[in-house]
């Protein structure tokens, strides 16, 4: 009886030591980004996802990080190396949690960072694939603030593009704006970006 | 049980507090430059650091015993050190630097690309069609670039001096049999294939890879689309015909359809094709295609198949006849092309297809009748692994079979049968290997064995490159080429031996920033080349394979898309010096295809006020080689130079329709291609003879292209 009580406090121990472990990770990664330590975050992040392996959160900001430090890029190698890695990444993070609308949002988040860098190549190559994530994504979770937003925001830039009305999406924005005051997820660290952009551009579509 | 939790919570603790073990060293590259922002972690757990500006990196871990530290670095390859963490101190670590497909040495001697793989591109899958003057036609687009010689009355690739059937074409890795319309003589002709379907075509000048075999010159690669992006349907409404297009998605799987009709007699009867010809029926035809697609977790599962029915009834000038004499043709092609693709866990990857095509063809020639059947097909079965990102190695084998016949009637009821059956079978090892970013090289070879001439042959092919700096690369390859002769010789005498050429190249390459900078030497041997003493190939000739000859000469290519912006262009250059005798030649003498020197220059320019995309080519041959009766010497006199400028204007109506206009030969040269001279001398003792020309000196296109897709904006503009 005292074995079994001993074995069965050694393991919450230590499952409690290995969750604290990972939000001790975790906020020191999101604390090297918040700093603008790409590297290092980037590096911590992948060191999580290395040791956590089932689970895809650590997966997603190490794709996350590489992204968006890859927009406004002009060093073609080393944005090359940030969003080939980004990409892996993601890929690694599908095969654990497939049909994760937040996933393609990330891998369609890859595409724009390639259009953003170079539109005449990457363009017509990425754009169809990037509708297709959306719509998927849309489908998976219609209520999800964050496929709504980037949707309409991606579906924005291509009316722009093509000299057309912008208004049409605004309704999404939103909408968007609505249910990221309500969304939210159990799971610790799940992505919760993209409610202050929303607002700003909720406020570009009322003016 | 109190004391025994305490003592664990203590245990811990103490693991936390007390038995730290540091942990450090120094991360460099191969010639000891440090390496920042190298992510070294012990494997499964959380204890590591990043490397900082000197390559230097320390942190504590609680771990103990025997651990494996793990050092990655973007560019670089992985590094793992086992060992007792105690040891873990101080270490010097240097990376080797992974092989990068993107920046690194590429094995590219004798080859252009058009693909989504940036690297290795010279065109992208867009260019190809959005060329002034292509008219939607990809071989057309592959004749501005530089080793093509512009033969324009036959529309088929001639490579470096080679004739067109010098070429292979392949889809998926599969033969393609009759890759070309069947098409009148003096009438140019078309690829079977819609660009639509194709995201990449690989067109090698010479040099290639062992795994292609049996084409002397070139060989053209097209691979389908694996996953389209989005269903969509394509209507086009032309000057000359109709298509419909649909993308189907279901999941995993996906099918793309592709029609068209094509009827020249509206064009023919508001503008007449005069030059020495008149249509009885213009060239009418009906074409399909379908690509199904089925994509599994670690599997890919395409089929593709294209139908086609051509007919037409046409009559042409010949200085032989009083009057015109008529050649009518009815074609029918059915071809199936299926392959699988299987991906193993251990970097094996198998990829088995077939491909068979039925081609008839019951042609009337003055009161003639010719009536030709093929059945051909190919297997194959290859597989790819990787060892690491340093070698690779391909190996595989395929078989061919070939089954002709033809019958030939004459109006009298005199009829001649002739036929011939082949089944080839080759086998080919390939290795590649990538001793750095900087050195790189292909070494394979290829067997084949021939059963209608029972011949074995060996082939050795042989590929090196060397980056000479961050963007630039020199590459040499050398190889042997065998192919059968061809099916209109084969018929008739099967006595015979293989023709060969060996290519010697070197090339040269410059890419920086959206511009590419081509240059390529080659040198090509041809031998055993076959030789009859008849005008053409008869059933009574007499067949050798004593022909010979060489071809050298020097591509150029330039591309720039960045300068300006909003304008793409590109400029091929070919030199070519060439001489053969083969055929029905009396000496050594440079064939009536092979121009000295070709140029051509692609523009397009987007024009975003007008919302229109504007494309002109110019393209221009020197004078072509052609054989004067009246002289003694063989082939010794030259034509003109052909010239040839082309415009095209793409308007979006909206995001999804659009208007389309071109011209062929806008300022209408009168080109010549070669004399016919009569088989007589008249009264005066003078051989008579008459100009070839294109049926038409210019051409006109208009086409409206309207595309109904689920996100509202895909348009058919890559594909005009």
């Amino acid at each position: 009886m005292k074995k079994l009580i001993l074995l069965v406090a050694l393991s919450i121990t230590s499952l409690g030591w290995a969750q604290d472990q990972y939000t001790k990770g975790m906020s020191k990664a999101l604390d090297l980004w918040g700093q603008q330590k790409i590297n290092e975050a980037s590096n911590l992040f992948e060191r999580i996802a290395m040791a956590e392996e089932d689970n895809w959160i650590p997966y997603y900001y190490v794709a996350m990080v590489n992204t968006t430090a890859s927009f406004d890029l002009k060093d073609e190698k080393q944005l090359t190396q940030q969003l080939e890695r980004a990409k892996e990444f993601v890929d690694i993070a599908k095969r654990i949690s497939p049909n994760n609308p937040e996933l393609l949002v990330m891998e369609a988040m890859i595409n724009t960072a390639w259009m953003a860098f170079d539109g005449a190549t990457y363009g017509p190559m990425l754009s169809g694939k990037n509708v297709q994530l959306y719509n998927q994504a849309l489908t998976l979770a219609p209520e999800n603030p964050r496929v709504l937003f980037s949707k309409a925001e991606w579906d924005m830039g291509t009316a722009r593009y093509f000299g057309k009305d912008t208004a049409p999406f605004c309704k999404d924005v939103g909408k968007a704006v609505e249910l990221f005051a309500t969304f939210g997820s159990e799971e610790p660290f799940y992505p919760s970006w993209g409610e202050d952009r929303a607002k700003q551009v909720w406020e570009q579509c009322k003016s | 049980m109190k004391n025994a939790l305490s003592t664990l919570l203590f245990l811990q603790l103490a693991m936390t507090t007390f038995a730290q073990t540091e942990i450090s060293g120094l991360v460099t590259d191969k010639s000891g430059n440090p390496i920042s922002g190298a992510n070294i972690y012990l494997e499964g757990t959380y204890d590591g650091a990043s490397t900082v500006e000197n390559g230097t990196f320390s942190f504590e871990t609680s771990e103990q015993g025997t651990q494996t530290l793990v050092i990655s670095a973007l560019a670089y390859e992985t590094h793992y050190e086992m060992g007792e963490v105690a040891y873990f101190k101080n270490l010097k670590i240097q990376l080797v630097e992974a092989i990068n497909q993107l920046s690194g040495v590429t094995l590219s001697a004798g080859t252009f690309e058009a693909g989504d793989n940036s690297k290795v591109s010279v065109l992208k899958p867009l260019d190809i069609v959005t060329t002034a003057g292509a008219a939607g036609d990809f071989v057309a687009a592959l004749q501005t670039l530089p080793g093509t010689t512009t033969v324009n009355e036959d529309g088929r690739l001639f490579v470096r001096g080679g004739s067109a059937e010098e070429t292979q074409v392949f889809i998926d890795g599969l033969r393609v049999f009759q890759p070309f319309n069947a098409t009148a003589n003096n009438t140019p002709t078309r690829g079977r294939f819609s660009p639509f379907l194709f995201k990449g075509i690989t067109f090698s000048t010479g040099g290639y890879s062992a795994e292609y075999g049996q084409a002397l010159s070139s060989v053209l690669l097209l691979n389908t689309t694996d996953v389209p992006d989005q269903e969509k349907t394509d209507i086009q409404a032309m000057t000359v015909g109709a298509g419909l297009g649909h993308t189907e998605i279901w999941g995993d799987e996906s099918l793309s359809i592709n029609t068209q009709y094509i009827n020249l007699a509206p064009y023919e009867t508001l503008i007449p094709s005069t030059n020495g010809m008149r249509w009885n029926t213009p060239y009418e035809s009906v074409a399909g295609e379908a690509v199904f697609r089925s994509k599994g977790d670690k599997s890919m599962f395409k089929l593709y198949t294209g139908f086609n029915h051509a007919t037409l009834d046409i009559e042409q000038e010949d200085i032989n006849f009083e009057d015109f004499v008529r050649f009518r043709l009815k074609n029918n092609n059915l071809y199936f092309n299926a392959n699988y693709k299987y991906f193993f866990e251990n970097n094996w990857t198998i990829f088995t297809g077939g491909s068979v095509s039925w081609d008839s063809n019951d042609i009337g020639l003055l009161d003639n009748t010719i009536v030709a059947n093929e059945t051909a097909s190919h297997v194959k079965l290859k597989a790819k692994k990787m060892f690491n990102s340093r070698f690779t190695l391909n190996v595989g084998t395929e078989l061919f079979n070939t089954n002709y016949e033809e019958t030939f009637t004459t109006p009298d009821a005199f009829s001649f049968d002739s036929d011939f059956e082949d089944t080839l079978w080759a086998g080919y090892l390939e290795g590649d290997i990538f001793f750095n970013n900087d050195f790189a090289l292909k070494l394979g070879g290829r067997v084949e064995h021939t059963s209608v001439l029972d011949e074995f042959t060996i082939s050795p092919r042989l590929s090196l490159a060397y980056k000479s700096g961050t963007n630039s690369q020199f590459s040499l390859a050398y190889g042997d080429f065998y192919q059968n002769p061809l099916t209109t010789v084969l018929r008739y005498d099967q006595n015979l031996g293989l023709e060969k050429t060996s290519h010697y190249i070197l090339n040269y390459q410059y890419l920086n920033n959206g511009k590419t900078f081509r240059a390529e030497a080659y040198y090509k041997d041809y031998d055993d080349l076959i030789k009859y003493n008849t005008e053409l190939p008869q059933f009574n000739s007499l067949y050798t394979n004593l022909g010979s000859g060489y071809a050298t000469g020097l591509d150029v290519f330039w591309r720039d898309n960045k300068s300006v912006e909003n304008l793409d262009y590109w400029i091929s250059y070919s030199y070519l010096d060439t001489e053969r005798d083969f055929q029905n030649f009396q000496e050594r003498a440079t064939p009536n295809f092979a121009p000295n020197h070709s140029f051509s220059i692609v523009t397009k320019y987007w024009w975003n006020k007008l919302r229109s995309q504007v494309g002109v080519s110019y393209n221009y041959g020197s004078g072509r080689p052609y054989d004067n009766p009246n002289t003694p010497e063989f082939l010794a006199e030259r034509t003109k130079s052909f010239n040839n400028l082309s415009v095209n204007w793409a308007y979006l109506i909206d995001q999804q329709k659009i208007l389309y206009f071109s011209v062929n030969n806008v300022l209408g040269f009168n080109n010549v291609s070669n004399y016919q001279y009569a088989n007589t001398p008249n009264a005066n003792g003078v051989f008579d003879r008459r100009a070839i020309t294109p049926p038409a000196d210019s051409f006109f296109f208009v086409g409206f292209f309207w595309t109904i897709s689920t996100d509202n904006k895909s348009n058919q503009l890559d594909n005009l």
